[in-house]
């Protein structure tokens, strides 16, 4: 059966870098960084197997915190990959998984292990609350990434 | 100023989660697991609950921190501090800040950030790097291309501060981490 087409760096399509410019060669300097913000996002996004949280739902929750952190061009990629799968129907299990995502995101010192039961109640089981908490702390990760590359972009076209 | 214990003491960490045993891992959890920092962390054996993505992370984190070249490893160090400061992380910056600590035997930096918060009086290009790691924390959406005048002005160059800002964006990670899936064991007495 034929591969879709390899992705491209996300990173850099987001920024914009063209390959063989002066970013795209600082970033291949740390050649490990590249593939593994990338490998990343491919196992937390596209899972071979994504257990009990569908793959619907982590692109969900990725474009939520792109959207909290105020990212437009990684929440314009992961409302994307939303709409090719589906955005899942409102629910109760949705509702308590984005409030968790929203904590996390922007107050991430006030967890506490009440909400891991809160997640267990509406199905998640403990990979499926790690592989949720991963895809916030990348995303998160990314945002940052992505925001500091931007700033040496603006400055070489300056 | 935030109340949390920050402290210069190793600090233990208890999970939320059900981590990973040795006798419960998979060939591919115990893999995962080797090429993580600690292998039998607590933190670790319950991120190998997902283990492609733990698979994924620890060679990122690797890099980020410990790749030669580029920003010097005790800046990196501080700037992971402050981010574990500013997100309320107390285990996260007892570790990276007791790696300054060894690598500059400058304690008093780490005190100052802990009592007087990441405003604190400090040299010129700590001042740039803190600041930057505080804004990029915070705000991320705000960073203009202003925020690079303070880096360049005490000298650092395009890899540097590709790596500073990798640095940032690695606690923005870790911190989140930490904080969701377990806590803190502060030990008494610990300052």
């Amino acid at each position: 059966m034929p591969q879709p087409p390899q992705p491209t760096d996300l990173l850099e399509a987001i920024i914009g870098v063209a390959p063989g410019s002066a970013l795209s060669q600082l970033r291949a300097q740390r050649p490990a960084i590249v593939r593994h913000t990338q490998g990343s996002h491919d196992v937390l996004l596209s899972p071979a197997d994504p257990g009990g949280l569908s793959l619907a739902e982590r692109a969900l929750v990725a474009a939520r915190v792109a959207e909290l952190s105020g990212h437009v061009g990684l929440a314009g990629h992961y409302r994307s990959l939303l709409a090719d799968r589906g955005e899942p129907p409102h629910s109760q299990r949705q509702d308590a998984i984005l409030r968790h995502v929203a904590r996390v995101t922007t107050a991430p010192g006030t967890a506490l292990r009440g909400h891991i039961d809160t997640l267990r109640a509406v199905g998640l089981d403990a990979r499926d609350i790690v592989a949720l908490t991963q895809i916030v702390a990348f995303v998160s990760y990314q945002v940052r990434a992505a925001a500091g590359l931007a700033l040496l972009a603006q400055e070489k076209a300056a | 100023m935030n109340a949390k214990r920050f402290t210069l003491a190793a600090v233990e960490w208890a999970p939320w989660l059900p981590p990973v045993t040795p006798e419960t891992a998979s060939p591919a959890q115990r893999a995962a697991l080797d090429a993580s920092p600690q292998a039998n962390s607590a933190y670790f054996r319950t991120l190998a609950n997902d283990v492609d993505s733990l698979a994924e992370r620890s060679p990122l984190f690797h890099a980020v921190m410990y790749v030669p070249r580029g920003l010097k490893r005790a800046e990196r160090e501080l700037a992971t501090v402050v981010v574990s400061i500013i997100n309320g992380c107390v285990y996260c910056s007892s570790v990276h800040a007791r790696r300054f600590v060894e690598l500059t035997k400058q304690p008093e930096i780490i005190r100052a950030l802990y009592e007087q918060g990441v405003d604190t009086k400090l040299e010129p290009r700590l001042r740039a790097i803190v600041d930057y790691a505080a804004k990029l924390t915070r705000e991320p959406a705000a960073m203009t291309v202003a925020d690079l005048a303070p880096l360049r002005a005490v000298g650092m160059d395009d890899l540097e501060i590709h790596d500073l800002t990798n640095a940032v964006a690695m606690f923005a990670n870790a911190n989140r981490l930490m904080q969701t899936l377990g806590e803190p064991v502060v030990p008494d007495g610990a300052a």
